[in-house]
């Protein structure tokens, strides 16, 4: 049964009076339902609205703010970030700059030790040179003082006469200096 | 099957319960007078104070970051402003929207006081509440109509469209007058009462059946389907309510847009 049927089954019921009571407005709910809607309507527009207008604005506000310091934040973290970057550029050039003189150090440093070994080593060889003929210089004296003893003794042996010592060593020194010369 | 079931809750044999009783109040104050206070009459004024403690708790100081409560309110002012006011009336609509919204919220909780406990009546149902409505609003577009365009071009307009070829004039003027001028505040009034005063009487039926089979046991089925067909036709007339107080909402936005905005 729909509704329609049952609102005209029971209208029927109750005659054709208080069908009509219902489809006629009361006067008196008139006036309570404009008193009701234009007390809401009265809180609505002096209360709500301007509420609803204020929050709006202080959202958009709000947001806008945010929006703003995010900028600055960006711009400031861009910033930061390009000086950062220049001064990671420089801390790379700095430590290129001091590797780089290192090495000229270090090389340098080489360079110097190897003269000096060098020239220490040349030292150490011309000073054994120096030894080595003086050594021989020595050697040489030492032997020639040998051989004119052991000549004169010698001479003295085979012609049996005796000769002068200073002559003697005069002849010896005379020979192994011709021997000398011959080498 | 009405009038047993009927005659059960009200005590005779088998008699309709006089539907008088289902919309007719007595009064309690001021009888007599055009201030008589009944029963609608207080439920209209509790739907209003409802309606101010929603707004007031959602959107009279409202915080920037809203909680729950003031998102669901938020919302539905910004379903008014966004898919009515601005959408039906154009950019302009928004200076309609606490009328939208005030329309919204009364019919919308006068409309739910059919389906709330111990309540049980929509104050809607009593022609005088759509009526007085649907007069507001008859009045407000034939004022902005003529305060826009004019009262000559206004009413000119409005009867003859200067769409329609001049040789229907004759047929048009006469349709355009009745439905412009006529049938809106009626079909306005008669949609909303209608609906509500259906669905306020299918329920009362629904619940007489419910509790006559099962409690005085006059046929436990039926009783029981009585039982079960409740709630799900309680959550209809909750879809009704609603939808009915959106349908009174756009059709203002629509006719405030026809007035201001002719040539839509």
């Amino acid at each position: 049964m729909d509704a329609v049927t049952t609102l005209v089954l029971l209208a029927t019921e109750e005659g054709e009076a208080s069908g009509l009571e219902l489809v006629l407005p009361d006067t008196a709910e008139l006036v309570w339902g404009l008193i009701g809607f234009a007390v809401l309507m009265a809180f609505v527009f002096w209360k709500v609205w301007p509420s609803i207008i204020q929050l709006l604005e202080e959202r958009q506000q709000a947001i806008q703010g945010k929006l703003t310091e995010a900028e600055e934040i960006r711009v400031e973290a861009e910033e930061l970030r390009r000086q950062y970057a220049e001064q990671l550029h420089d801390a790379r050039t700095r430590a290129n700059e001091i590797v780089e003189e290192a090495r000229s150090d270090a090389e340098r440093v080489r360079e110097q030790k190897v003269a000096d070994a060098e020239q220490e080593a040349q030292a150490i060889r011309e000073r054994a040179r120096e030894d080595a003929v003086a050594e021989r210089a020595r050697l040489v004296q030492q032997l020639r003082s040998q051989v004119a003893t052991m000549s004169v003794d010698l001479a003295g042996r085979i012609v049996h006469r005796e000769l002068d010592e200073e002559q003697h060593r005069s002849l010896v020194d005379d020979y192994i200096d011709r021997l000398s010369s011959m080498n | 099957m009405t009038t047993p079931l009927a005659a059960v809750e009200y005590g005779g044999p088998w008699e309709v319960p006089p539907v008088s009783e289902l919309f007719t109040f007595e009064a309690f104050a001021f009888e007599g007078t055009i201030f008589a206070f009944n029963r609608v009459a207080l439920l209209v004024l509790f739907a209003s104070v409802v309606a101010m403690a929603i707004l007031w708790i959602g959107l009279v100081n409202p915080k920037l970051v809203p909680g729950k409560f003031q998102v669901a309110c938020e919302s539905l002012v910004e379903f008014i402003r966004e898919q009515i006011a601005i959408q039906v009336i154009g950019a302009d609509g928004v200076r309609w929207v606490p009328l939208l919204l005030t329309i919204f919220m009364f019919v919308w909780i006068n409309n739910l006081f059919e389906i709330i406990p111990l309540i049980n009546f929509p104050p809607t149902s009593r022609i005088a509440i759509p009526f007085f409505l649907a007069v507001m609003v008859w009045v407000l577009y034939i004022y902005l109509g003529i305060r826009t365009q004019g009262a000559g071009r206004y009413f000119k307009e409005s009867i003859f469209p200067p769409s329609a070829p001049k040789a229907l004039w004759p047929l048009i003027g006469p349709i355009e007058l009745i439905s412009n001028f006529i049938t809106r505040p009626i079909t306005l009034t008669v949609r909303l009462f209608a609906n509500m005063m259906a669905g306020h009487i299918l329920l009362t039926l629904l619940f007489i059946t419910a509790h006559a089979f099962m409690v005085w046991g006059r046929g436990l089925p039926v009783g029981i389907v009585g039982f079960v067909a409740s709630p799900v036709l309680i959550g209809f007339e909750f879809v009704v309510g609603l939808l009915q107080a959106y349908i009174f909402t756009i059709l203002t936005a629509v006719y405030i847009g026809s007035s201001l905005h002719p040539e839509h």
